[in-house]
């Protein structure tokens, strides 16, 4: 009886998680008299067709789309990484500030997005860096840049300072006790935050819709014009949206237990 | 942290006392600490204080990027404070932030303590549920909308089956619940998951005692589970209020803040970018995110608190 109820209760949360990821996946191999159709008995009954996939590469540019954000989701990536993991380190170890640059940089994601916006669309326009890769990297940069460091904050965090100090009274310089005693212990903390970065820039729709129109375009940004789009096609929108998250969907099956370690910040060890 | 300065002195070789190379002194942890944080630091400056004076700057000048900015004072603030939009927008965003924030702890809590235990399939059902969190807020708002259409949205052919009449989810009076409901569908697996780590990893004994003296299963839950939770449950409300400040994706992909869904930061974005008005666009910014930062660095010092960091 109890396990009939938790099996149930277990059915219904898969439900309302599953069922509007698989309906975008059922919906682009619709044909347009299927979607637009009101009869509900064809809801799950209906003619299959793939056409909506080519429509999507013909019409849209749909691969330039992908090429742009996955050249913009590493590029910016990297630079995060590059920027948060000694910052984060100096904060977790020495505390450097009393945790006042800590909170400034965290503070950046609490920005409504026209503080960062006005000045730089502004800025942008006289530096001609508008819809431009480089120029939409940066940005992405920028808002990837405080949650990274508050999350390998707290991986550092996990890190004993006694094995520092032991190492130091061996004789080992700071570069050496980088790369022999830090280095290995944050590295599946910083692969942690590498995939949340990724998975963010690839996601980000603001600053792209934005700062970009045709040449940087982004797959956010190039599925919104379906919506802003008079009429709108649901079944091509639909399959662009399914590839779209693909990627997304795949790392966050194989990867489901390093990002949920993340989430919590190291502030539970997991 | 004065205890690592003083191991490196004493481990550094007695013939480098007196002259330190330029490396000794770039090593010395006072400086060191320092030269880490550079490139953040150059980074703040860059993205987040200059535009920061910018918005100031702008904010107190009549701009509509055509005609040469001029000084106007503090009539853009008072513009904004009159003006009965703002008011009504910023009544919109502390009402989903509540609505959304409560029913998401809700939610995680009831789920986190339904799936705290050992059951067949564990791993294929907590790895579907984490779907939702990671795909495009933009690219799930226009699905959703897709779903929830009058007349051929799935869940109005549903209804309709069912003997239910229509419900119109994107009417002046539901839209914001909708919006609000896209939201926490998307975030409730956050909430799940946070609480779920920490469930896992809070200490047998304590609960064991409490299991032999015989304390009610709600007793021990209030006393026990919540207290030892507390900082993961900081830890979400600060970041869900973080984001739910600036929601914007499932606003743009369904009402465009139509529909009685216009929230504070959507009008700052509305009198920036469509009406070009920059002078009151970066008055109403400011006055946002002056809001937000009281809020913030009211939780983040409970957060650093409760994770026992002294400041």
């Amino acid at each position: 009886m109890k396990k009939t109820a938790f099996g149930i209760a277990c059915g219904l949360i898969l439900f309302l998680f599953i069922f509007p990821i698989f309906w975008i996946y059922l919906t682009s191999f619709k044909g347009r008299p299927d979607i637009y159709n009101v009869d509900a008995s064809k809801l799950f009954i209906f003619s299959m067709t793939t056409e909506n996939y080519p429509f999507v590469f013909a019409e849209r540019d749909f691969l330039s789309d992908i090429i742009n954000t996955a050249i913009v989701s590493v590029s910016s990536t990297i630079l995060v990484m590059a920027i948060s993991l000694p910052a984060a380190y100096s904060f977790a170890r020495f505390n450097t500030g009393g945790g006042q640059i800590l909170f400034t940089t965290i503070s950046t994601r609490m920005f409504p997005v026209a503080v960062a916006a006005i000045p730089f669309f502004l800025f942008y326009r006289a530096l001609s860096a508008l819809d431009t890769l480089w120029g939409l990297t940066l940005l992405y940069m920028y808002f990837n840049v405080s949650f990274a460091t508050f999350l390998l904050y707290g991986f550092f965090r996990e890190i004993p300072p006694e094995l520092e100090h032991a190492a130091m009274t061996d004789g080992y310089g700071r570069i050496a006790i980088l790369r022999r005693v830090i280095f290995p212990l944050i590295k599946p903390g910083a692969a942690i935050t590498t995939v949340f970065c990724l998975i963010f820039a690839w996601n980000e729709f603001l600053f792209s819709f934005l700062f970009s129109r045709n040449l940087a375009r982004t797959i956010s940004v190039g599925l919104s014009l379906y919506w802003s789009a008079l009429d709108v096609q649901w079944g091509a929108m639909a399959a662009a949206a399914g590839m779209a998250i693909l990627p997304t969907l795949v790392a966050s099956w194989l990867m489901q237990r390093y990002i949920i370690r993340g989430l919590t910040f190291g502030a539970v060890k997991g | 942290m004065s205890k690592g300065a003083e191991v490196t002195a004493e481990a550094l070789p007695l013939e480098f006392e007196g002259k330190r190379s330029f490396w000794d002194v770039l090593a010395d942890e006072k400086y060191f600490k320092w030269i880490l944080t550079i490139p953040l630091i150059v980074v703040l400056l860059v993205f987040m204080l200059y535009p920061l004076f910018y918005c100031v700057y702008y904010s107190v000048q009549q701009y509509d990027m055509v005609r040469p900015a001029h000084f106007i004072g503090l009539d853009n603030f008072r513009a904004v404070l009159q003006n009965a939009d703002f008011w009504h927008g910023l009544r919109r965003t502390a009402y989903i932030l509540v609505m959304s924030i409560c029913v998401e702890l809700l939610l995680g809590m009831g789920i986190a303590l339904l799936f705290n235990r050992e059951f067949r399939g564990q791993n294929i059902i907590r790895g579907l549920c984490l779907f939702p969190l990671l795909i495009s807020p933009m690219i799930m708002s226009m699905m959703w909308n897709f779903i929830l259409q009058y007349d051929f949205g799935v869940v109005n052919m549903v209804l309709n089956v069912i003997g239910l009449s229509k419900v119109n989810f994107w009417s002046p009076k539901l839209a914001i619940y909708t919006i609000t409901f896209i939201s926490i569908w998307q975030w409730t697996p956050f909430s799940i998951f946070v609480l779920l780590s920490g469930l896992r990893g809070l200490p047998k004994d304590a609960f064991e005692a409490a299991r032999v003296d015989g304390a009610p299963a709600w007793l021990t839950f209030r006393r026990l589970t919540l207290p030892m939770l507390s900082p993961l449950i900081v830890i979400i409300i600060m970041l869900r209020t973080m984001w739910l400040i600036r929601l914007f994706d499932p606003l743009y992909a369904t009402t465009r803040g139509g529909m009685g869904t216009e929230t504070l930061d959507w009008m700052v974005y509305r009198i920036s970018f469509v009406f070009f008005d920059i002078g009151a666009g970066s008055a109403l910014a400011i006055i946002s995110l002056f809001l937000t930062l009281i809020v913030c660095a009211l939780m983040f010092r409970v957060l650093m608190k409760s994770l026992g960091v002294n400041q």
